[in-house]
């Protein structure tokens, strides 16, 4: 056999053992989710039968699906945006001589690596109506005369949602912008200085150029993270009160494993992933020019 | 750094610290809260520092709920997705970086693309999978349904890390005699050693931290994981006690405390290779 | 002992073409350099000799066996990487003695020849060291170490020297001449660097856009370049290139670019373009039947390099250290008919023979 052709023989054997698992956990459910959205099936009996498009037309055609689209954006975009201003501010924070500078830098990421679990465990702690620390200080403080409902009602819920998924979250992009600030050559900064720029023009006219790549496989990233998100919302409000923080991964969830409705719950997810689809391609271009 | 005058600097640090203290201080009333007992956390105004410091709650924790079988659980089920996952990662990573066959460019993309799709579009197929070939709550049916997000991470995660390594160490190992695997175990391996470490342990927290697969594909106590486990103590429990709520999720995190230390060193290089999900 | 042979060897990565239809025979026991600039294909030859890249067409034969499908390590060759490529988990006497160890020798064997090795390298105190903690110089060392070790048929040294500080190279130069005198193996190395190539090769393939433009000694290389892509890469400073045309003068034939004629007597047809080339030592200020004008004198201490205008040329010269040249001033020159240059308008050599005119 000849040389290349034993060589690109080896290739394909290490990558086998990938290819194999990936076409029976990824690929095949992937195919299958597709296949499942056009039957209408009982979640309890897995009994279904042939209904077409169906699905997608009484999605298309319901409330539920809009609302839940709405609220996804609401979600994403709101986290989004304050996890960019946080991430980025305390990058820029840190980058300056702190003391025990690593120390602050492991504090600011712990959110980020613990479990959501966790981190919803103690923000619904913290959100406590009766007995929580946040109440206690905000009326000690006298911003507020009345126990606030942190999850319970809206726009409290979306608010309070939005704010943990930035404190859960922003540590990324912190450590994203602080890696590619550290490469930014001091010499840009001092003739800057020499040509006369203050510090914010030197943000806007040193820093933030430098950032353009990086922030935007950030944004890429986050945004696609953000708008999956499941393990948060779900187990902060479950989607409440009644649907008004119901998001797309969580319609999903409740349509198949709630209303026992697989085949709808399907469609749904098919359609959300059509929507990621557009971040997705953008992000893989993003990637190959890299 | 330029020269800037001794208050601006202290201004700054205080600034910075204050900022990092709000971010720290859920995590920080979470252990406050830990060891306080119970009567104290209803008391108005509340106490910042505990009064009394008891370890009742770990205690209660440990000796009165099914905590440390969901450990055990969650140990087997993030260090076997962790072995799985590197060992068939490292293999492919390798082949994708320094061998040529037709669609190996589409293959990397594949994985890109998969290491971005969502969870939940992917979890009914795998139910209705995990069900008709009857392993559905087991720890092995989560260990493969983790593979989906660990696999396509660990494998762009290592892929990067392998691209660092310099091409003409295995064509040096290849001249010296050395078969191409040869030169894959002399040579490769110890200098992707760092890399898999890092890998291994951000694979290890995904695992680790995993939620919505948990809660789908398994309902018995004997394969569920810490995740699902401590939240089903919140939900069942008649009357929620913070206190010991607090005491497990800080059990919960020490794992991912230690792990989290040994990765400081390479943790921007995780990030950069579009590091850690969320 | 081992011939090298390369016959219509081509290689394209994609529809790049990196190498085309290279000849080459190499003697056993012969230094051939492959000398070009960047991107002339001269390191995918090597690598394709290593058996690291494979051929597109074509054969290579090692002692008059093919081994265009033969794996690297059955091709007893060995290779010296310009970037070293040492292992950095291994120590120093690990990396010598690991394509020993590949061989199946035995431990106990291995030691021997790896501490000769470290002798003669003057390695000796460094074994136990890792490849970090030595300084470039060393590294090179040991790199040529884990050449030497194993008595290879051929050696291949891919740029070994262009990492070094220009007086490590120098003496890294002499070193492996004496290296190649001693163990008189065939040793195929690449450089961009002519000074190299020219003090260490038996011949040198000057290689270009994938083509081979010339293989022949370094005298030959120099005197007779076949192209002008070899009169103008080889020499520094480069040759001066002068275009103008044959015509008819007298009875016979010459070069004439303006004002400045030069007679040819064998050769050439009247009305050719032809490029003619001049080396700067062959041009000689102070004397002669034309006249330039001075505008750069830049004295380097052995000698000094004069640029000056002539017939709308810049033209090169060397002078001697002691000159008293000033810029602006005009000054008659001469040059050398019998070392003259002359290409075609495809920038092939002509067998033109210039007479030597009046004055000079």
């Amino acid at each position: 056999m000849l040389l290349s052709s034993q060589y690109a023989a080896l290739g394909v054997l290490l990558i086998a053992p990938t290819v194999l698992v990936f076409c029976a956990v990824i690929v095949y459910p992937l195919v299958s989710a597709i296949y499942l959205s056009l039957f209408s099936i009982y979640t309890p009996t897995l009994q279904g039968k042939w209904v077409g498009l169906d699905n997608y037309a009484k999605l298309l055609a319901s409330g539920e699906f809009w609302g839940a689209l709405r609220v996804t954006l609401v979600w994403t975009i709101g986290t989004l945006v304050l996890q960019l201003v946080f991430g980025i501010a305390l990058a820029l924070l840190l980058h300056q001589n702190l003391v025990f500078r690593s120390l602050a830098r492991g504090l600011i990421l712990f959110p980020y690596f613990v479990s959501t679990v966790v981190a919803v465990l103690v923000w619904r702690w913290l959100f406590n109506d009766l007995y929580g620390i946040l109440n206690h200080v905000l009326l000690a403080a006298g911003l507020i005369d009345m126990p606030l409902d942190w999850l319970g009602q809206m726009p409290n819920a979306m608010v309070s949602l939005i704010l943990v998924g930035a404190w859960k979250y922003f540590p990324f992009v912190v450590i994203t912008v602080l890696a590619r600030l550290q490469t930014i050559p001091d010499h840009l900064y001092e003739a800057a200085e020499m040509d006369g720029a203050g510090p914010v023009a030197r943000f806007f006219d040193v820093t933030l150029p430098q950032l353009r790549d990086v922030l935007l496989v950030v944004i890429l990233l986050r945004a696609i993270w953000d708008f999956k998100e499941f393990d948060l919302i779900w187990l902060m409000t479950g989607g409440g009160p009644v649907t008004s923080t119901q998001t797309l991964p969580l319609l999903v969830y409740r349509s198949a494993f709630g209303l026992n409705e697989m085949g709808g719950a399907s469609a749904v997810a098919v359609l959300m992933m059509l929507v990621m689809l557009v971040f997705m391609a953008l992000y893989i271009r993003a990637q190959r020019q890299e | 750094m330029r020269n800037r005058s001794l208050t601006s600097r202290i201004l700054l640090n205080v600034l910075a610290w204050s900022i990092v203290f709000v971010i720290a201080f859920p995590l920080v009333w979470m252990i406050l809260t830990s060891v306080k007992p119970q009567f104290e956390l209803f008391r108005i105004p509340p106490t910042i520092l505990p009064q009394e410091v008891t370890f009742e709650h770990y205690h209660r924790v440990l000796v009165e709920t099914p905590f440390l079988k969901y450990f055990r659980n969650s140990v087997i089920l993030a260090v076997g997705t962790t072995v799985l996952v590197i060992v068939i990662a490292t293999l492919g990573a390798h082949s994708l970086v320094r061998f040529s066959y037709p669609g190996r460019e589409r293959l990397a993309q594949l994985v890109l693309f998969t290491y971005l799709l969502p969870s939940v579009v992917l979890i009914i197929p795998l139910y209705l999978l995990m069900v008709w070939l009857g392993i559905a709550n087991t720890l092995f049916s989560l260990m493969l349904a983790y593979t989906t997000f660990a696999l396509p991470f660990a494998l762009w995660l290592l892929r990067s890390f392998m691209q660092g390594i310099p091409q003409d160490l295995e064509a040096a190992a290849l001249v010296d005699g050395a078969s191409r695997m040869e030169a894959f175990v002399d040579v490769i391996l110890p200098q992707a050693v760092p890399g898999i470490i890092s890998t291994a342990l951000f694979t290890f927290i995904l695992a680790w931290n995993e939620y919505l697969y948990a809660l789908v594909l398994v309902n018995t106590d004997e394969a569920r994981p810490l995740t699902t486990g401590v939240m089903n103590m919140l939900i069942t429990a008649f009357n929620i006690e913070w206190s010991l709520l607090m005491a497990a999720s800080v059990m919960m995190s020490l794992p991912v405390i230690i792990v989290f230390a040994l990765l400081q060193k390479h943790l921007t290089r995780g990030f950069g290779a579009g590091g850690v999900k969320g | 002992m081992a011939e090298v042979t390369f016959d219509k060897v081509r290689k394209a990565f994609g529809s790049a073409v990196a190498v085309r239809e290279l000849d080459l025979a190499i003697r056993s026991g012969e230094f051939v350099s492959l000398l070009g600039p960047s991107g002339c294909g001269k390191t995918t030859t090597l690598r394709m000799l290593a058996g690291l890249e494979t051929p597109t067409s074509g054969a290579i034969s090692i002692d008059g066996t093919v081994v265009n499908e033969l794996a690297p390590a059955k091709r007893d060759i060995a290779m010296v990487f310009q970037s070293y490529a040492l292992y950095p988990h291994m120590s120093v006497a690990q990396n010598i003695a690991y394509p020993l160890k590949k061989r199946g020798v035995s431990r106990a064997d291995r030691d021997v020849r790896v501490a000769a090795v470290a002798a003669t390298l003057q390695l000796g105190a460094l074994l136990d060291r890792k490849p970090r903690q030595l300084s470039g110089g060393q590294q090179q060392r040991v790199a040529l170490g884990r050449a030497l070790v194993r008595d290879p048929r051929v050696f291949l040294l891919d740029e070994p020297l262009s990492n070094l500080d220009a007086k490590l190279r120098a003496h890294m130069r002499a070193e492996l001449i004496e290296l190649h005198r001693r163990i008189g193996k065939t040793m195929v190395y690449v450089t961009h660097d002519q000074l190299e190539a020219m003090t260490m090769s038996d011949r040198i393939a000057v290689m270009h856009d994938g083509v081979l433009q010339q293989f022949g000694t370094p005298k030959e290389v120099y005197e007779t370049p076949a192209n002008l892509f070899v009169a103008s890469f080889i020499g520094s400073p480069g040759m001066n290139l002068v275009k103008g045309e044959l015509r008819a003068a007298g009875s016979g034939l010459a070069f004439v670019r303006g004002d400045l004629s030069l007679p040819v007597a064998n050769g050439g047809t009247a009305g050719a373009a032809v490029t003619l080339g001049v080396r700067p030592e062959d041009i000689t200020l102070g004397a002669g039947p034309f006249a330039c004008t001075i505008r750069v004198v830049e004295p380097t201490g052995h000698e000094t390099i004069v640029m000056a205008e002539a017939a709308g040329e810049t033209l090169v010269a060397r002078a001697a250290p002691d000159s008293q040249l000033v810029p602006g001033q005009v000054v008659p020159f001469a040059v050398r008919a019998q070392r003259l240059h002359a290409f075609d308008a495809d920038g092939r050599r002509l067998p033109l023979v210039f007479a030597q005119s009046n004055g000079a």
